[in-house]
């Protein structure tokens, strides 16, 4: 498989900031409520994806990463859940302004999804086929014969052997990284602009996963959609990722090329979660840690949500939130700490 | 690595574990007939030194973790020996001959920590009364020693000791891990197969209980085998590395000789798939094709022959011997 890599400027040649993003989003905040109290899964996310580009969104469990995912298909269960604030902009249009029938429209079509479990993503009791011929008659008014072998023309592209015969298949006779591979058919059937890749390579052996990345990699080159992958996997991002947003508590701590954040990441999460890899200590050196755990969306912490676990907090970030602001000298690049050049010597 | 450590071979290795097999009977029709097995595990050779940590890795279903439960016979062994010395100079006594009484004694030597200590953990009952239920039954302490050992135990792990009377729900994925081990070395074990004890926790979860694995293992003498899939964390982790493949070794190394100078194809290859945090580094994977042949009908020559880039006819003719000296790196290929 083509493994040339596009970090080199040429081959995305939209990375000026005068691009309009294909998605962005602006203070985005879901909660969901119940007798324990709100919990602000997301609560103030602002991200961009550029055209034809990667951002890769990592952060650990509970830091709102799916749930943001999931808010931009509005697939956010309602009750409990609610986008209470914030803009989604597709293409420069409000996604949140949009009826029932008209997000129908995008979801699966323009918008398209794969998680990390396909067997729960899949329906059991329909072919392979089925559900790709399902999803090109809904969006794009294919006849069934017509549908039929699109459907295994998709499979093939996916890399999956004889497809003739796997599209009778039911996804029970399919092996793991195949029912991901059948995920990815469905999802790029209807050519989506933007896909959203849920942690799609975690429950997957790491021969699969590369397999796996280096299809998305390559079907994203082809089609020159974006794709929004979501991970707690840094060396995943450094597969894949132009951009990466690294989320903390429900908000975007940082935002930066996958090569600035890997050089030298500047908010103390990132850092943390960077000098926690083990790929990076010596045999004989304990692996640094991040100390505590990430705060229920419940109780999150005032001032700055990372205070309570950062190495260099004051008393100003137990009060005082911090915004996410451009770094000096380098307007692409956003971090929201109150001491950047502190952080930077850590 | 360090000084302390014994060097294997001789008598002083805690485990040697000779054909290990675990076969699994698969039983048809209204009669139950049995019409053949799943050769899960399929003739295991490896020594475990005192202090060391072994670590199998391998895709799903390569039998890692069937090998790690065979040992402590949570799954009766279908063939094979595991010769167990207690302290340096025992005379070995065979896992696999034991009755089950005769087991009892030795299984507070030998823990297993799971992947998901949640259901591992009896939801109804206390931390304490989980940890502390070994130590009555095999009538180490009790009352209020019994009290005092768990509260220890929960001490040593990083827990404060008041939650002991609190429930596995009350706690996060990382904590509940160190429950498990807690309760793991409540019997002082030799012992502690960690059965992807840190795959589901998050990075910075992981990381603490990492070290804080090690520093057990430094300060309990503890031997680890650590059936894992993140070969970044087991590069990290081990003093050597078994690379299983459909219920077989293939390569047995130390860990500096696995990673930079791998053999085996499979190994190669496995390596190859391994991410690295490093954009301006991106890995070139060596593809993969194919799928894992079935483990009910294995192929009679190398089970990799048919994924395998540099398969020759030889290979499918028999199965290859392990090549390289007893007890340092082999590898299982006929064209080394």
């Amino acid at each position: 498989m083509a493994s040339e890599f596009q970090h080199d400027p040429k081959h995305l040649d939209l990375k000026k900031d005068s691009d309009q993003p294909l998605l962005e989003l602006k203070s985005l905040q879901t909660h969901f409520f119940s007798d324990e109290g709100t919990a602000r899964a997301v609560d103030g996310v602002s991200y961009k994806i550029l055209p034809g580009e990667t951002l890769g969104v990592v952060g650990e469990s509970g830091s709102g990463k799916s749930v943001t995912a999931l808010s931009i298909m509005q697939l956010v269960p309602q009750p409990p859940g609610e986008i209470v604030g914030g803009e989604i902009l597709f293409k420069g249009e409000s996604l949140l302004g949009k009826t029932d029938e008209e997000m129908r429209k995008i979801r699966g079509n323009e918008i398209a999804m794969i998680f990390q479990e396909p067997m729960t993503a899949l329906n059991p009791v329909y072919t392979v086929g089925d559900q790709i011929v399902e999803t090109v008659r809904v969006h794009r008014g294919l006849d069934k014969e017509a549908a039929r072998v699109h459907a295994i023309s998709m499979l093939e592209k996916v890399g999956i052997p004889s497809p003739k015969i796997r599209v009778d298949e039911y996804p029970h006779q399919l092996s793991g990284g195949m029912r991901q591979r059948v995920m990815i058919a469905i999802a790029m059937s209807c050519d989506p602009s933007l896909l959203i890749a849920d942690e799609p390579t975690t429950a997957l052996d790491v021969t699969i996963q590369a397999q796996i990345l280096d299809l998305i990699r390559d079907l994203q080159k082809e089609a020159g959609m974006s794709v929004l992958l979501i991970t707690h996997d840094l060396a995943v991002v450094a597969e894949v990722a132009h951009h990466v947003a690294v989320m903390y508590a429900g908000k975007v701590v940082e935002y930066a090329t996958a090569l600035e954040l890997f050089d030298k990441p500047a908010h103390p999460y990132s850092n943390g979660l960077f000098r926690s890899l083990p790929d990076l200590a010596g045999p004989n050196e304990p692996l640094a840690t991040i100390p505590g755990m990430v705060p229920p969306a419940t109780r999150f912490p005032s001032g700055c949500r990372f205070h309570p676990r950062c190495p260099i907090a004051t008393d100003k970030c137990k009060t005082e939130e911090p915004k996410l602001n451009h770094l000096k000298g380098n307007a692409g690049r956003t971090v929201a700490c109150h001491y950047v050049d502190e952080a930077a010597k850590l | 690595m360090s000084a302390t450590k014994n060097k294997l071979g001789g008598s002083d290795n805690l485990l040697e574990v000779k054909g290990l097999k675990k076969y699994f009977p698969i039983h048809k029709g209204i009669l139950s007939r049995h019409v053949g097995d799943v050769k899960a595990v399929d003739g295991l050779d490896f020594n475990l030194g005192r202090q060391e940590t072994l670590s199998l890795v391998g895709e799903s279903g390569c039998g890692k973790t069937t090998a790690g439960r065979t040992l402590l016979r949570l799954y009766d062994p279908t063939g094979g020996e595991a010769l167990y010395r207690p302290d340096e100079g025992d005379a070995p006594i065979d896992l696999f001959q034991l009755d089950k009484r005769e087991m009892r004694a030795y299984r507070r030597d030998l823990q297993i920590i799971f992947q998901d200590p949640y259901g591992s953990l009896n939801p109804r009952i206390t931390v304490g009364n989980s940890i502390g239920e070994a130590l009555s039954v095999h009538g180490i302490a009790r009352g209020a020693e019994l009290d005092d050992r768990v509260e220890q135990l929960l001490e040593r792990v990083g827990m404060r000791a008041e939650v002991s009377n609190r429930y596995p729900h009350e706690f996060s994925g990382g904590q509940r891990q160190r429950i498990g081990i807690a309760r793991a070395l409540a019997l002082n074990p030799k012992l502690i197969v960690c059965d992807e004890a840190v795959s589901a926790l998050d990075v910075s979860i992981q990381a603490q209980v990492i070290n804080l694995l090690k520093d057990l293992q430094d300060e309990f003498g503890l031997s680890y085998i650590f059936i894992a899939h993140d070969l970044s964390v087991v590069r990290y982790l081990s003093d050597r590395v078994a690379v299983m493949y459909l219920g077989r070794i293939v390569e047995i190394g130390t860990t500096d000789e696995l990673f930079s100078n791998a053999q085996h194809p499979y190994t190669k290859a496995l390596l190859s798939a391994i991410p690295i945090p490093d954009p301006r580094r991106r890995a070139k994977h060596v593809p993969l094709t194919g799928d894992v042949p079935s483990p009910i009908n294995p192929p009679k020559g190398c089970h990799f022959a048919a994924r395998c880039v540099v398969a020759e006819k030889g290979c499918f003719e028999s199965y290859p011997v392990m090549k390289g000296p007893e007890g340092g790196h082999q590898a299982a290929c006929h064209l080394l």
